[in-house]
């Protein structure tokens, strides 16, 4: 046997197999190393492959497959007998050249971070500032759309119809008249009063304000409700629903983007999204404050009551660090600290009479809704 | 064909009948940790984008130890791929995702919350999506130098997964049997090996037999919480089971004596992991909270909130961090018991018959795109 061994020691116990990429048949091949590798079966042309043209493919164990840039890409040669493999892996210089090497890890790394950052980037100054430069310049038109599709879903929420008493209408009607006249909005906009005892009030892109019924009922005097309308019109003027809408669009893709999906990430998404938002939105609300102390102050009242109306409906907020950070609003004390900074004696005329007033607090009917 | 073995023609002897065929799985369950684990600790740092190169990874390891009658399998898909799938992928949702938004903006200017319904737009494109990313996996996949392929039309695909969808949908699930015979034999019947076509022979009716009682005993899993891994187990193992006998291509058929009980051990070792891995979780923010409040002397309230932000922020720098390493252990645990252990364990039971018939098969394919898996990423309903 070891006679037989010695005479043709290119012969490997374990067969080599070729594949030739056209076929499956399975081929038992010979192999002859010289200037190049010399496939060769019983009864078929030689293959030869340049050494420095094959690569290693993927195999398990014990394996050895090779493929040549030069053959059909399926080409695979399989050799089994680990001498073998080990003589031609060292004729083989470029056999692992396409594989990622450490290297290659890095490079991904690096890429990641840099994409990472300027995403975080354009997150934290690009998209605010395409928000508040594109918000301006969406159309009316469909800003109005967007509104109107808005304000059917608030009244399927909110009860059905607008209150109409014509008394309170006139009252409010002339409440919100003067105060857009003193913002210097158009007469495009419109309000009115929704009847449900939620006690809160929105403003929706196109030019709608909507004050619900529960908050009207909370309040007690003309300038409590003035104020807070003022409020609205502040986002209005700012165009806030449509940036809000662009930097909550814009910043939600690209954190999905960011994170993609590390499998079981969609809480680090919500939880980014909702802290970059809220900060956001916290920014829109203090800005619809300060235009509303400038408006109450342009007619002669104090905003103060408006903030003790909403500490009214609120109550103390502040408590956990965490849910400071996460809140959409700024702080009900702290907005109560700021209007009463801004308080001053009121050298207007009252808004409304009382019987005005009166009025309005029956705009839904009796009392009941 | 098959009709001709039990008919001989003319004097010749038949061969006897060769025994099946089997499927090996060689991998080494430690390398593969490695791989997953080295792989996770990459996505975290990377923000997951390195989930394209861990994925090709993953399949490359799981493809080169699978040998069918002694030959291994091989992937060809490169992680490069798959990212630039992804990128042109986001680059077509963008503008649909607009679209969208302004489609249900006129729907609710109609009718409140009339909107609802176009999340079925999203649904038939994720149906589209699988379709695709099965394409793009099965032309990446070399068998003894002849690779798979896939034809037919992903909407074809996706309108019979929502028309049967919908039925399973009316009918409460009585209808899943069928739906997954039909979308499979879609499936099969467009997927080829070399010039070899394939088939699906399982049928409706057999998977109801075998699953039904499920159906009915699964209410007692949503009150009965333990007993739910158990049921998913069970019914998993049936329908894998059904889906392997019916399998076909060309004149190569399989089937597999896959246990109904299969997959118990592994259910349950994922839920052991879950649950170890969240009490050591807990165990980690009360620790961290309790060695914050005795290192820096700030009340425990102030820790966890109070009027100053800024007191809770090494609070929710602990919080994040184990976060992380919780996710990155999860998904450590998913991918050795889900995927690989699993993997094996079905490979193991099958059993290929006929594969003569695949002995000289010609190979012909167009390779597809990496688009499809592109979709499937951005709309997650990736599978691996």
């Amino acid at each position: 046997m070891s006679d037989l061994l010695t005479e043709a020691p290119a012969q490997p116990v374990r067969p080599t197999i070729f594949f030739d990429g056209t076929s499956s048949r399975r081929r038992e091949v010979t192999l002859t190393l010289g200037d190049a590798l010399e496939i060769l079966e019983d009864g078929a042309a030689p293959v030869r492959w340049a050494y420095a043209d094959i690569r290693r493919a993927d195999s398990p164990a014990g394996v050895l497959r090779l493929a040549s840039t030069s053959a059909p890409s399926l080409a695979r040669l399989e050799i089994r007998d680990a001498a073998l493999a080990a003589d031609l892996t060292t004729r083989c210089l470029r056999l692992d050249e396409h594989r990622t090497t450490r290297g290659g890890v890095a490079k991904i790394v690096g890429w990641s971070v840099a994409a990472a950052v300027s995403i975080v980037c354009v997150v934290l100054f690009g998209v605010p500032l395409a928000a508040d430069r594109l918000a301006p310049l969406v159309p009316k038109p469909v800003e109005r759309r967007i509104g109107d599709a808005a304000e059917v879903q608030m009244k399927a929420l909110f009860g059905r119809k607008v209150c109409e008493d014509p008394a309170g209408k006139a009252a409010f009607t002339k409440l919100v008249n003067r105060l857009r006249d003193a913002a210097g909005l158009d007469d495009s906009m419109t309000a009115g009063v929704l009847p449900t005892s939620v006690p809160n009030a929105f403003a929706l892109p196109g030019g709608k304000v909507f004050v619900l019924k529960g908050l009207l009922d909370k309040a007690e005097t003309p300038d409590e409700l003035a104020g807070i309308l003022a409020h609205e019109l502040g986002h209005l003027k700012h165009h806030d629903n449509m940036r809000g809408l662009i930097y909550n669009g814009g910043t939600s893709f690209l954190i999905g983007l960011l994170f993609g999906d590390v499998t079981g990430s969609s809480a680090v998404i919500f939880a980014s999204r909702s802290l970059v938002e809220a900060s956001y939105s916290r920014e829109a609300e203090t800005g619809a404050d300060t235009f509303a102390i400038e408006i109450m102050h342009a007619l002669g009242r104090s905003p103060k009551p408006a903030a003790e109306l909403m500490f009214r409906i609120t109550g103390k907020e502040g408590g956990s660090g965490l849910t400071n950070i996460l809140a959409s609003h700024p702080l009900t004390e702290d907005r109560l600290a700021r209007m009463t900074k801004e308080d001053r004696p009121a050298s207007g005329a009252p808004l409304l009479t009382d019987k005005e007033w009166q009025a309005l607090k029956g705009i839904c009917g009796s009392g009941k809704v | 064909m098959n009709d001709m073995q039990w008919a001989p023609v003319g004097s010749e002897p038949l061969p006897p009948p060769l025994p099946p065929a089997r499927v090996d799985f060689t991998g080494n369950r430690s390398e593969f940790r490695k791989l997953v684990t080295k792989g996770a600790l990459l996505e975290l740092v990377t923000f997951g984008f390195y989930r394209f190169w861990l994925v090709t990874d993953i399949r490359r390891h799981l493809w080169a130890h699978t040998a069918l009658d002694g030959d291994s399998a091989e992937y060809t898909g490169r992680a490069r791929e798959l990212l630039v799938g992804f990128l042109v992928a986001l680059a077509i949702l963008v503008p649909i995702y607009l679209a969208y938004f302004l489609v249900g903006i006129e729907f609710e200017r109609w009718q409140a919350f009339a909107s609802v319904p176009l999340f079925l737009a999203f649904y038939a494109f994720g149906q589209f999506a699988i379709f695709r990313a099965r394409r793009y996996r099965l032309t990446r996949t070399i068998w003894r130098g002849v690779r798979f392929w896939m034809d037919g039309s992903g909407w074809a695909y996706s309108l019979r997964a929502m028309l049967w969808g919908l039925l399973v949908l009316l009918t409460l699930g009585l209808a899943l049997p069928w739906r997954d015979a039909a979308l499979e034999r879609y499936k099969m019947q467009h997927t080829h090996y070399g010039n070899l076509t394939g088939d699906f022979e399982g049928d409706g009716w057999t998977f109801f037999k075998r699953a039904w009682w499920l159906w009915l005993l699964s209410p007692i899993a949503l009150v009965v919480f333990p007993l739910a891994p158990f049921f998913f187990a069970e019914f998993k193992a049936r329908q894998w089971r059904w889906w392997l006998d019916g399998i076909r291509i060309g004149d190569v058929s399989l089937s597999s004596r896959l246990p109904h009980d299969a997959f118990y051990g592994l259910y349950w070792k994922v839920v052991g992991w879950w649950t170890l891995l969240t009490i050591a979780f807990i165990a980690y923010i009360a620790g961290g909270a309790f060695l914050l409040v005795a290192l820096s002397g700030v009340p425990a309230e102030e820790v966890f909130g109070g009027d100053n932000a800024a007191k809770s922020i090494p609070m929710v720098v602990i919080m994040v961090l184990g976060y992380f390493a919780l996710a990155l252990a999860i998904n450590i645990v998913m991918r050795v018991y889900l995927q690989r252990d699993l993997w094996a364990k079905v490979l193991e039971t099958i059993e290929v018959h006929n594969i003569a018939a695949a002995a000289d098969v010609r190979g012909s394919a167009q390779l597809a795109g990496a688009l499809g898996e592109g979709f499937a990423d951005g709309l997650d309903v990736a599978g691996f």
